[in-house]
Order: C-alpha cells, then sequence, then structure tokens
C-alpha cells in the first residue's frame, strides 16, 4: 500500500502540493468564514454586508425559541436522520459491494438502477415518492419515507466508492484465512472489514453528510416535520436573520470540538499502544 | 394600558367567566368556550403553507384561548402547490394563495367553508366576498381577483361559481398590494435628487443596467413584467392576468432583450433573497414584497416602496380546508377560522404591513396610533415595533403608498394563472436559456 | 449456500431501490404518458406529445448544450485538481491519523447546511462583498467584479466548490491500492515525477477516476439549485427547465423531460464505462 516514503519527487513537488491543499481548503471555508463572521453581527443586522455592529445578539437568539421556523427540532431530526443513514448506507453498501464481487444475475441491470438514482432529478423522486406514498395511503414521516429517500441518495454514492475499495482487492488474504479454516464469514469479519475499515468511516462521512445536507429528494417525502435544511429553506419566505448564521457557526465549532476530541483520544491510545509494546490493533494496514 | 396588558387582563377574566361565552366588557377579549374543551383530549391541527403566516405567537396563542395545538409544515411557495395536489391527506388546513385555487380546486382536493358557520362573515372586506372596496368601487378584474375563485358551486365542487353561494374557498388570511422597491439614495446618485420613480416603466431603465431584478416566481414575475411592459407602451393587453399567446410573446420579447442588454442582476424567488438583494446593493430596484421594505430599512439600508402612476399588484391569501377533513377535526377547523378572524391575529398581521379580513376586530385590537399609522397612512405617532420586537418606523414616518383605500384602491392587476399555461412555462423557459 | 451468498448480499440494497426508486420511477414513466391542461393538471391517456414536445423544442437543445458545456468545464477542473489533492493525501500525508484528519478538514464546511452557504456567497462574491473589497483594496481593480456572482462563472465555481471531494474520495481509495514497489521500480529505473505520475499512476487509478466522474457527470447535469442560485435565475440548465415545469404543477411534461435527462446520462455513463470498465477489476 502507498505511503509517504515512497512519494516521487523532489522538494517542489512537496511545497507545490501542500500550497494546493491548503488553497484548496480555504476555498471550502470561504463561505463558512463569511458565515462565521456575520454571525456575529449587531441586533439590526442582515443576512449580507453592510454589517450592522458586532455583537453575540444572534447567538444568544438561537437559545430562544424562534419566532417562525423550528430550528432546534428539525436540526434534532436531521442529526438522528444523518446517523441512521450513516449507518445504513455502510452496512449496505458494504454488503452490496461484496456482492458485486462476484457476476451475479442481474447485477447489471442493478447497477444501473443505482445509478439512475444519481441522475434523476431528485425532486421528481421526491415526488414520485410522495406522491406514491399517497396513493397508497401510507404516511408520509422523516424517519420512513424521508429515510428511503435519502438512501435512494446515498447508496449510488456508497456502493460506487465500495468499487473503488474493492478495487484490485488481494484473494490472497481472504484465501489464506480460508485455508487456515476460517468460515466465509469470518473471513469477512476478521480479514476484509479490518482492511477496508478507514475507507468505510469514509463512506460513513459521505453518508452523513449527503443526508444532512439533502433537500431536493426530501421535500416531498418527509411529511408534516421537516428536516434542518428544508426548514431553513421555508424559512426563506419571510424575514430571516443571522440567528441561522449563528446556528452554522455553532454546529461549525461542535464539530471541531468534537472532531478534535476524537483524534487526540486516538492519538493517545495509539501511543500507550506503543508504549506498551503490544502490535494489536495496528492490523490496519 | 398597553395592548399586551389589555390581552391579558382580557385572558384572565375568560379564564374565570369559563363556559359563559359573553363578551369581555372592556378591552376587547375575544369570545370562546373555553380551553377545558380541548385541554382533555387536545386536538392537533396541521396547518401547511409557507412562513408568511406561521408564526409561534399565534400557535401558542391559540393553544391559550383554544387549547388546539397547532402543528405548521413550513414549506416554500413552489412545494405549497404541489404538496396541495400530491398529499391533501398531509395538512388539515391549507395557507394557499387565491391564484394557486386556480389549480387547486380543479384537481377536487379542497372543500368549500360553509359561511353560515363562520362568524364575522358579513365583516369580511368585501374585496372577497362582492369584489368591491368597502367604499363601494369595483375592484380590479384582471388577473385571479379574488372574487373570481372566492366560492364553489357545491361544497364539495371542482368549480368555482360565478355569485357568491354559501361555499366559500379560503377565509383570507393576508393580502397586500405590491409595488417595485428601490434604494433612493443609490438612485439619486445615478440619477440626480431630482429624479423620482414613478412608473412601472422605470425599472427597464438603462441607467440602472445590472442593478435590478424581477421575481421568478410563476404567476407573479411574468405580471411585473406586463405591468411594465405596458407602463412602457411596447406592449397592449386585454388582461394582463390571462394573456394571450402573442401577448405572451412580445412580453418575453421583451424580457429576453432586456436580459441580453444584461439589465437584470439577478432573479429571486423568496423573500429572503429579496432582501438580501437589496441590503447588499446588489440591486437597487426589484420587485419586492412590503415587509421585505420594512426588514431592508431596520438594517439601516434606505428603501423606499415606491407608489407608481400605473398602479399595483396584489396578491391574497388564505386558508382553505382539504376534502377529506369530516367530523370532530372538521369542527374545530372551524373554531379555529372564527377565532382567527375575532381580532388578535388580524392585528398581529395588519402590525407586520400586511392586511387582514376583518377589519373591524383587527383595529379593536390595536392602539388608535397603530391603525392610524398601517391602515389610515397617518405618520406614526410613536416608534413602530413588529410584534418580534424587531424596531420597524421611528415616529413620524408615514406608510409608503398611504393608507389602505389608496393602496388598494389603486390595484390594476392581481396575481394570476393564465390559460395559456403550458404556452408560458415554455417561452419562460426559452428565456432564461437565451 | 456460497452461491447464494451475492444474492443474499446484494438484497438490502436491491430492496430500498424497488421501494423508494424503481415504484416512484415507474409512476413517473406513466406520468410521462398522460395529457394535461392548464386546470386539469393530469389526464390519464396514453399520449407521445410530451416527448415529442421535448424533442422538437429548440430550447431543449439550448439548455442541454449548456448544460453538457458546464458538465465538461467542471468535470475538467474537479478531474485535476481532485486528481492532485488525493495524490497529495496518499503519497504526501504520513499516517492514517492525519490523511483522516484533513479529510474532516475538507469536510467540516458541508456541515453548515447548504441553504445558508447558498445565502453566504452573495457577502463572499457580490458587488459589495469580501472578494471585491480585498480586491479594491490591493488595487488590483478600480471597480467591483459583477461578473463574480450572479453568472456563469459563479455557476462553474460553486459546482467545483461542492463537487471536488466526490472526485477526491473514490480517487484516493484507487491510490491506496497501488503497490508502491510499482512507483519505486519507476523511480529507480530514472523516471522523473510526471513520468511516473502519467505512466504508471494515473493509468492504475483509472476505475477511480471514472467513478469519480460519474458522480460529477450524474450531479452536473442533474441539477438545479446551484445554478439557480448562484445563476441569479438567469442561467438554464436542464433540471432548472424541469423544476420550472414542476412549479407550473405540470407533470406530465416534467415526467418526459426527466426520462429523457435519465437516458441521455445513461448513455453518457454508459459510454465512460466502455473505456474503463470499473467492475472488471473488483
Amino acid at each position: 500500500m502507498a505511503s509517504a516514503s515512497s512519494a516521487p519527487g523532489s522538494r517542489g513537488w512537496r511545497y507545490g502540493l501542500r500550497i494546493l491543499f491548503g488553497t484548496f481548503v480555504v476555498f471550502l471555508w470561504g463561505p463558512l468564514f463569511l458565515v462565521i463572521l456575520l454571525s456575529f453581527q449587531g441586533p439590526t443586522g442582515g443576512l449580507t454586508f453592510p454589517m450592522n455592529g458586532v455583537s453575540f445578539h444572534w447567538f444568544l437568539q438561537l437559545l430562544e425559541p424562534q419566532p417562525i421556523g423550528d430550528i432546534w427540532g428539525s436540526f434534532e431530526r436531521s442529526i438522528i436522520l444523518g446517523l441512521m443513514v450513516m449507518v445504513l448506507t455502510v452496512v449496505i453498501s458494504f454488503l452490496a459491494g461484496l456482492a458485486f464481487r462476484a457476476r451475479f444475475k442481474g447485477s447489471t441491470l442493478v447497477f444501473y438502477l443505482v445509478i439512475a438514482s444519481m441522475i434523476m432529478p431528485s425532486v421528481v423522486v421526491s415526488l414520485g415518492i410522495g406522491a406514491g406514498f399517497e396513493l397508497l395511503g401510507i404516511p408520509r414521516i422523516w424517519f420512513t419515507s424521508a429515510l428511503g429517500a435519502h438512501l435512494t441518495w446515498t447508496l449510488p454514492f456508497g456502493l460506487l466508492i465500495m468499487f473503488a475499495v474493492f478495487n484490485r482487492f488481494n484473494p490472497a488474504y481472504e484465501e489464506a484465512a480460508r485455508d487456515l479454516g476460517a468460515t466465509g464469514f469470518q473471513a469477512i469479519r476478521h480479514v476484509v472489514l479490518p482492511i477496508v475499515a478507514p475507507s468505510l468511516i469514509g463512506v460513513a462521512l459521505f453518508g452523513f453528510t449527503l443526508s444532512y445536507d439533502e433537500i431536493a429528494r426530501t421535500s416531498q417525502s418527509v411529511g408534516p416535520l421537516n428536516t434542518l435544511p428544508l426548514e431553513l429553506q421555508a424559512m426563506q419566505t419571510n424575514v430571516t436573520t443571522p440567528v441561522i448564521y449563528a446556528l452554522g457557526s455553532v454546529t461549525t465549532f461542535l464539530s471541531l470540538a468534537v472532531i478534535g476530541v476524537a483524534l487526540t483520544a486516538s492519538a493517545i491510545m495509539h501511543g500507550r499502544q506503543k508504549r506498551k509494546g503490544s502490535d494489536a490493533g495496528s492490523g490496519l494496514v | 394600558m398597553s395592548i399586551k396588558d389589555k390581552l391579558n387582563s382580557g385572558v384572565s377574566r375568560r379564564t374565570v367567566l369559563k363556559g359563559a361565552g359573553a363578551a369581555a366588557a372592556v378591552g376587547a377579549a375575544s369570545t370562546f368556550p373555553a380551553p377545558f374543551v380541548h385541554a382533555a383530549d387536545p386536538i392537533t391541527l396541521r396547518i401547511a403553507g409557507t412562513g408568511v403566516n406561521q408564526f409561534k405567537q399565534l400557535a401558542d396563542k391559540a393553544k391559550e384561548d383554544l387549547g388546539i395545538n397547532i402543528q405548521y409544515t413550513s414549506l416554500t411557495s413552489d412545494d405549497v402547490v404541489k404538496r396541495a395536489v400530491t398529499q391533501p391527506t398531509s395538512f388539515d388546513l391549507l395557507d394557499s394563495e387565491y391564484w394557486m385555487l386556480k389549480k387547486i380546486v380543479p384537481s377536487g382536493v379542497l372543500r368549500g367553508m360553509d359561511v353560515t358557520k363562520i362568524k364575522q362573515y358579513d365583516n369580511i372586506v368585501p374585496i372577497f366576498t362582492k369584489g368591491e372596496l368597502p367604499n363601494g368601487s369595483k375592484v380590479s378584474l384582471q388577473g385571479v381577483s379574488p372574487i373570481k375563485v372566492s366560492y364553489l358551486k357545491d361544497e364539495v365542487s371542482k368549480e368555482f361559481a360565478s355569485e357568491p353561494t354559501q361555499w366559500m374557498t379560503l377565509i383570507p388570511t393576508v393580502y397586500n398590494a405590491d409595488t417595485l422597491g428601490i434604494r433612493p439614495d443609490e438612485i439619486t446618485k445615478i440619477k440626480g435628487a431630482d429624479f423620482k420613480v414613478s412608473s412601472w416603466a422605470d425599472l427597464l431603465d438603462s441607467d440602472f443596467k445590472g442593478k435590478a431584478s424581477i421575481l421568478n416566481i410563476p404567476s407573479i414575475g411574468i405580471m411585473d413584467a406586463a405591468m411594465v411592459c405596458e407602463a412602457s407602451g411596447m406592449v397592449s393587453y386585454g388582461d394582463k392576468g390571462n394573456m394571450t399567446k402573442a401577448e405572451i410573446d412580445a412580453t418575453m420579447k421583451v424580457l429576453t432583450e432586456a436580459k441580453k442588454d444584461g439589465q437584470f442582476r439577478a432573479f429571486w424567488k423568496e423573500f429572503n433573497e429579496s432582501v438580501n438583494l437589496m441590503a447588499s446593493g446588489e440591486t437597487i430596484i426589484q420587485s419586492m414584497w412590503s415587509p421585505a421594505i420594512t426588514k431592508v430599512r431596520s438594517m439601516g439600508v434606505p428603501c423606499v416602496y415606491q407608489p407608481l402612476k400605473e398602479g399595483y399588484r396584489a396578491w391574497a391569501a388564505g386558508l382553505g380546508v382539504p376534502a377529506h377533513l369530516s367530523g370532530k377535526q372538521l369542527d374545530v377547523v372551524y373554531e379555529f377560522i372564527n377565532w382567527y378572524l375575532s381580532g388578535w391575529t388580524g392585528a398581529f398581521l395588519n402590525r407586520q404591513g400586511y392586511y387582514t379580513a376583518v377589519l373591524s376586530t383587527a383595529k379593536a385590537q390595536m392602539e388608535p396610533w397603530e391603525w392610524d399609522f398601517w391602515m389610515e397612512g397617518k405618520p406614526a405617532a410613536k416608534n413602530v415595533v413588529s410584534p418580534t420586537g424587531d424596531p420597524i418606523e421611528p415616529a413620524g414616518t408615514i406608510r409608503d403608498g398611504g393608507s389602505f383605500w389608496d393602496r388598494m384602491g389603486s390595484v390594476t392587476v392581481w396575481n394570476t394563472v393564465m390559460d395559456e399555461d403550458r404556452y408560458m412555462v415554455r417561452k419562460w423557459n426559452e428565456f432564461i436559456a437565451a | 449456500m456460497k452461491k447464494f451468498t451475492p444474492y443474499l448480499q446484494a438484497l438490502p440494497l436491491s430492496l430500498v431501490f424497488l421501494a423508494f426508486f424503481l415504484a416512484p420511477l415507474c409512476l413517473v414513466v406513466v406520468i410521462s404518458f398522460f395529457d394535461y391542461q392548464a386546470y386539469d393538471i393530469l389526464i390519464p391517456d396514453f399520449v407521445f406529445f410530451n416527448y415529442e414536445d421535448v424533442f422538437s423544442s429548440q430550447v431543449t437543445y439550448a439548455t442541454y448544450w449548456i448544460t453538457l458545456k458546464f458538465c465538461v468545464i467542471v468535470w475538467a477542473i474537479t478531474f485535476v485538481i481532485g486528481f492532485f489533492i488525493a495524490y497529495f493525501l496518499v503519497f504526501h500525508v504520513e499516517t492514517m491519523r492525519w490523511q483522516i484528519a484533513l479529510f474532516l478538514l475538507c469536510t467540516i464546511p458541508f456541515w453548515t447546511s447548504i441553504v445558508i452557504r447558498m445565502i453566504s456567497w452573495i457577502p463572499l462574491l457580490g458587488r459589495n462583498g469580501l472578494v471585491n473589497e480585498a480586491l479594491k483594496g490591493l488595487g488590483i481593480v478600480s471597480e467591483s467584479q459583477e461578473w463574480l456572482l450572479y453568472s456563469e462563472f459563479a455557476v462553474v465555481l460553486g459546482y467545483v466548490h461542492l463537487y471536488t471531494l466526490f472526485m477526491v474520495v473514490p480517487i484516493f481509495n484507487s491510490l491506496l491500492r497501488i503497490d508502491k514497489s510499482l512507483v519505486e521500480a519507476a523511480t529507480d529505473a530514472g523516471a522523473s515525477t510526471w513520468q511516473t505520475l502519467l505512466t504508471v499512476i494515473l493509468p492504475l487509478c483509472k476505475p477511480g477516476i471514472a467513478i469519480g466522474s460519474i458522480f460529477v457527470i450524474a450531479m452536473v447535469m442533474g441539477d438545479f439549485v446551484t445554478v439557480n442560485v448562484l445563476g441569479g435565475g438567469q442561467v438554464a440548465s436542464v433540471g432548472k427547465a424541469i423544476s420550472t415545469e414542476l412549479s407550473y404543477l405540470q407533470f406530465p411534461p416534467a415526467a418526459a423531460n426527466s426520462m429523457v435527462l435519465l437516458g441521455a446520462v445513461i448513455l453518457m455513463i454508459f459510454a465512460l464505462m466502455r473505456i474503463v470498465d470499473i467492475r472488471k477489476e473488483l
């Protein structure tokens, strides 16, 4: 497996790539930076410049019940839905990725069906689900019909990434495991899974992010209670204040905090293991 | 005593007079069966609509006065119509605009409301019940004038009645007269202090190139375009609200040329976008909604809702009942509607710059100086503050456009749906792709 | 039992798609053959004119041309940037923990809801926005650059912003699989970095590139939100045309348009698969 020490290229490459990456990160963070900046507006501020004073007013407003729009309720729903979608996406994509290693009947059909789901305008899929459920008399709820709608969006990504993951995946590991007496299931659990685990984390992140940000596919299939992006979008039909920017800032700080803690914890654990001299857990290739 | 104190005292008196149903003496409290009727078995009313009318304070007050839970489903303007037609069982009340009815009613998803059950029916502004202003003058019939779609032939019907019947489609909630919003400071910089924006045609003034905007919502944007085209003499119309193919072609041609010239900075679809465009200086003249002007002004940016000589474009929204509703739930809906028209809500909405269905009850719940400012077009005696506490106007200001009668009386056209819908969509898509 | 394993493994996926995609898709197909009027939005029928309208209208070709243009430009930019970012992460980042950390750094902005980010483009790129003020302050320009926002430039920028990561992830996964001894062999044989890149690394991560391309193509072709917000409602796209029809509740033509879009993009991807068969190397 490739790693840093095998990097071809001179120092020029190294710095060039670092600058590229740095610029890319700044580019990605650009709008977010604006959001954080403007969330410190004064009480008469709006969503754009001119900036009217500096204050924590909107952060305090965030804690109050909102005059229009249920921010915290929909935020909670978005998080829970996102986590559910994340778990399901990882499990289902992993299994399906395994399936596609063998050529089974109908695999091409399933493949193109999955791709079609990515292409079909989300709004149309959403109407299809919403209207379809209405015809069948099934109520639309955010954790059932919207969950399904989200999965049709995240699973294509999950599945295709699994293709990249299993790309040239060396069957020798599984064969070796089987030679040593493992069943198919054990081979997958103890050999395949640990090897692809980092990529699965990537799929999980993808799945959560896609679900958290999803609007069009959710709009007609969510039922009466909105997810966060839908609620925020609906709030656009009336006066919207920098309180939503404050929400953006808060979620960013929270994410940074959570990730910082997780990474520090893992660094500490890794360090502890190294000191103890065991190589358990370092089997992640 | 402030409004708040008056209302609070009304509440406490009412809970003492449980079930008495008698009007409280002074201070205009609403007269309602006490909340305890529903407290044991709370009913939830699901209201689907846009954020214009979905205030938490409203829901709280309904809970307090009636014991009903209000569950809002907030949707974008687009989604309201889609949801109404494809998923009617997902709501108990629909907050819809009058022009949407032309699509919704033929689908059979709406039921008429029995006007005999509506206490304040006779006091509803006659724009909706007779097609007249309170002083008797007729309201413009161009576009989907509410009187054209206010009544159904029967309780559950797919057809509109041409005369008032017992069955009303929507109970009016909010309505207003729209015009162009401008940045007077920026315009003065470009045109000098003597110039006054006075006509819809000014939207296409080449001095404003790259700084104009128009609505992108179907049924509304095209109307603004029509006002502009007619004002500038480029197109003449029979009924701007129902254009022929030739008129559509002519209008879109004007728009396309303007677009190619770079006249428009952007189009906007939702309320908030219009605020952002104006406040950030991206545009200086655009279609706009009244509360958006107040919001921009409250940010310290000068902004004026400019009365124009050709008149206003008006719109109206209301609450409608889906056909699937019946029994107890339907009774609760009537209760809610009667409460809605009893004054507190009317006053609440009036204070945001909208007009409401029953003026007399709303007036009773507003301070005289508030009424004078919002409705009579008189200078504000005190600082005007929104119901959510945000400052709106300093004392001494006059509402843009003046009084209710001035504004609603100068309405030229209503938001609309046209018979040549199909053709228009194609033309609009062409225009965007040009 | 072993023979059935793939079927069992593919079952959850298939079930989800059957219920939540195939069924709605069938509904869409059926509706695309319905008739419609301004006030009678769905008339059950079996007519072809919706499809005829799509293929005979000048608008269709104009919008497809514009959308395809975006697709190619965005693909090219995201490919170049995405490849080098993935390359950096795989070959120049020491530990896996750092790789994850840097990934997370790139993902965090996407946890600020898209609605909020869409609004923030105005204060960033607008006439009185941050970028323009910076440019003016540094003396690079004397007037605000209006083409930064509500233009085709802005739309492309928005797409690159949103979709580059979709290129990075598959290419990253593909690059991980490259046996480092191959790279070492090339360097030992005297190849420069560019040569190694072009002759060894690039061919080996073709599946990853193909997958990333599928993502970008599918999303750009079907998008209407980004193009609407950043284009100021004045830039066309196929998705936007469909969404306009839906706003008018014109379901049958919207359905027909969607099916045509589906067909067109599937053809594009089918062609792509002929060049790189991503399933061959599983």
